[in-house]
């Protein structure tokens, strides 16, 4: 009898463990083992989560380039995708890029798209890379390069053409593809170490005097302050497997260091894509864009030049290849040029997952330099962009 | 001035159609068939990808977009077989056709779909649907669903003609009943056959008809064959005695080729829809061949 009560005791004492279950927790046999980090269930609800990752590895002959023979992460960019409303969706990508010394965490794009505002017209307001020219609209890692053409970096600065504001776009019933897009933009001025003073006494035209601030050389030239731009694309298909897309591109801003340089700018650009699918997996782009940059400054106008013609060829659902010619002048007042001869190979893995070397001579007005990539980058989850 | 205003009216002219039909765009060419023959003169019809396509790998092009800015109804397989429609609907801005609209069609609705995952499912499996196996066209009886779903699409968007698409999917469903016997009868000395498909795709069809598919040169969807892969595939058909290898028309045949010559198994090269191959011009066809191929 002692036992007994003994045993009764120590049962009712250990509720969770053998008599009872806790209410919303249920008793079962497991039958498969429960999976690890990284392959939990999904509720249905959470927007489309992505992390795309690009590793790159760089080599160069250039012993002043202080980013060479080094393997580290070039970018991680996380997305969060999906409809806010019916016809409205919201794209966030937030990317922790490598820059000069360091990584810095930054908004990529923030953008909410209105799908239908009526027929035809779309539009989207937020963080963007504008879509001017072919490759400005595209992420690094949707490029089929490691690099990105320098008349890009020229004119655009190290991350293309971002801007905040807001596009509408057009599709204009026509019996072939026509898009008209408008945009306002608002993108920051460059931080500048030229003090007020720093100015100096030039001839103008007429041949007076004038004082103007001192344009410092730099490599971080881009369009800056209220930024306008539109864009034209046209795409013919000549048959079911051969597709010519033609774009003409305006913008109208002010230099990312206006306050010092007091530079109003223009672009204009023309761009043009030809793309033929032979058979299921295979196909060729031979695509250019060009662009020209109108400068006006205090002391006359710079007139600059640049462009990029790349021929790919992808010859299953695995591998493509490519050589690209670059041309670009830069946006400063002391011209040089550059011209860039590149070649790259990619494997494939998946949508978001590739493989890809690329090797680079570039002459920067003389002075040349061999430099090669191989990159690997990765995509985790449903990952999306706007038709490119 | 006169120039002038003929070249707008001939542009005019050249952009409205002339028959008032509902114009449908749909994600592939059995599709096409399935509307055309629900729909008759009421519709026009364009596929946006041909039968000689991998519909994992067609990529989204402005012409498409142009033809689905105009579209009454879109149709599509789901299951994310065909995703990437999904960006050109976004891009032509036309809300008939979008996700909940009237003339948004997906005719997986209704089908019993096979292998939806139970578990979280990831990029370490290969490619795999989250929906499920989306090869549902291959067993033709699921094409009786198929139009049905058509059917109630074009209702939605045309209700006056109601009982004319009701009538069409009715002698569609009574032709097919008929040739599905038909086919049945001629693969019934091979059933139970062994085989080895190239991609996970011939599930339905397998299941359809009584075979048994025992591997696939894919180790996993969407993963390319590796040579430890491909001796593996050939132990499995000498062990299993598979009797033929099925490949897509798209899909690259050297590995294939080398199983088929180190096990003796035939390697049929086989449409999965209209147009894989030229002369396959109707969704019958498509079973035609394959039936035909298979009961050799």
């Amino acid at each position: 009898m002692k036992r007994f009560m003994i045993l009764l005791l120590f049962t009712a004492l250990t509720p969770c463990a053998i008599a009872q279950e806790t209410e919303g927790f249920t008793t079962k046999i497991i039958e498969t083992a429960p999976p690890p980090q990284g392959m939990r269930g999904t509720p249905l609800n959470l927007p489309d989560i992505s992390v795309i990752g690009v590793f790159n590895g760089y080599i160069s002959d250039d012993k002043t380039d202080e980013s060479r023979n080094k393997l580290e992460f070039d970018e991680v960019e996380t997305a969060f995708q999906g409809y806010i409303y019916p016809k409205m969706k919201a794209d966030v990508f937030l990317a922790i890029h490598k820059h000069y010394d360091g990584y810095e965490a930054e908004i990529c794009e923030a953008k909410m798209s209105f799908l239908e505002v009526l027929p035809g017209l779309s539009a989207q307001a937020g963080k963007i890379h504008v879509d001017f020219g072919r490759l400005n609209k595209s992420h690094s890692h949707h490029r089929p390069m490691v690099d990105q053409p320098s008349v890009i970096t020229n004119f655009f600065g190290d991350h293309g053409l971002v801007g905040q504001g807001l596009a509408l776009s057009y599709l204009i019933p026509l019996p072939f593809y026509a898009e008209i897009q408008g945009g306002a933009w608002t993108v920051p001025e460059h931080h500048h170490d030229v003090g007020e003073g720093n100015t100096a006494e030039i001839l103008d035209i007429t041949g007076s005097t004038v004082t103007v601030p001192i344009i410092v050389e730099s490599d971080e030239f881009s369009v800056a302050d209220k930024v306008y731009t539109g864009r034209l694309l046209t795409s013919f298909a000549f048959g079911p497997k051969t597709e010519m897309m033609v774009g003409l591109n305006a913008l109208k801003g002010k230099g990312s260091h206006y306050t010092h340089h007091q530079d109003n700018v223009k672009i204009t650009g023309v761009d043009l894509a030809l793309k033929h699918w032979p058979s299921a997996y295979k196909r060729w782009t031979f695509q250019n864009e060009w662009f020209h940059l109108a400068r006006k400054v205090p002391a006359g106008n710079l007139n600059r030049d640049g462009g990029y013609s790349l021929v790919n060829y992808r010859w299953s659902k695995y591998w493509d290849a490519g050589v690209r010619f670059d041309y670009s002048e830069n946006a400063m007042p002391v011209i040089s040029y550059e011209r860039v001869y590149s070649a790259m190979l990619t494997r494939r893995l998946t949508e978001t997952t590739h493989a890809r070397v690329q090797y680079r001579h570039k002459n920067l007005y003389g002075e040349k330099a061999n430099e090669g990539w191989v990159q690997m980058s990765f995509g985790i989850g449903p990952h999306s962009h706007d038709l490119e | 001035m006169k120039k002038i205003f003929l070249a707008i009216t001939g542009l005019a002219l050249w952009t409205v159609p002339a028959v008032a039909a509902i114009k449908v765009m749909t994600t592939t060419t059995d599709l096409k068939y399935l509307v055309e023959r629900v729909g008759g003169d009421k519709v026009s019809v364009e596929s946006i990808s041909s039968g000689d396509q991998d519909l994992h790998f067609v990529e989204p092009k402005p012409s498409m977009v142009v033809k689905l800015r105009r579209a009454d109804m879109l149709v599509r397989i789901g299951l994310d077989q065909d995703m990437w429609a999904d960006s050109l609907v976004a891009a032509a801005r036309n809300g008939k056709i979008v996700y909940g609209a009237p003339g948004y069609v997906d005719t997986s609705v209704g089908i019993k779909v096979l292998q939806v995952p139970t578990k979280k499912v990831d990029a370490s499996m290969g490619d795999i649907h989250i929906f499920g196996n989306p090869h549902y066209w291959l067993d033709p009886d699921n094409s009786a669903t198929m139009a049905g779903t058509i059917k109630n699409g074009l209702c939605r968007l045309d209700p006056s003609n109601a009982g004319f698409y009701a009538a069409n999917l009715e002698k569609y469903r009574a032709e097919l009943a008929l040739k599905v016997k038909e086919w049945k009868e001629k693969m019934a000395s091979v059933k139970g056959m062994k085989i080895v498909t190239y991609h996970n795709s011939w599930l339905y069809f397998a299941q359809a008809f009584g075979l048994e598919i025992v591997e696939n040169v894919e180790p996993k969807p969407g993963i390319p064959p590796s040579p430890g892969h491909i001796n593996s595939v050939i132990k499995t058909i000498k062990e299993k005695g598979a009797k033929y290898i099925i490949a897509e028309t798209y899909y690259p045949l050297k590995g294939p080729r080398m199983i088929a010559e180190k096990t003796g198994a035939g390697l049929l090269t086989v449409p999965s829809s209209i147009g894989g191959l030229p002369e396959v011009k109707t969704y019958f066809e498509v079973f035609d061949c394959l039936v035909g191929k298979l009961s050799q």
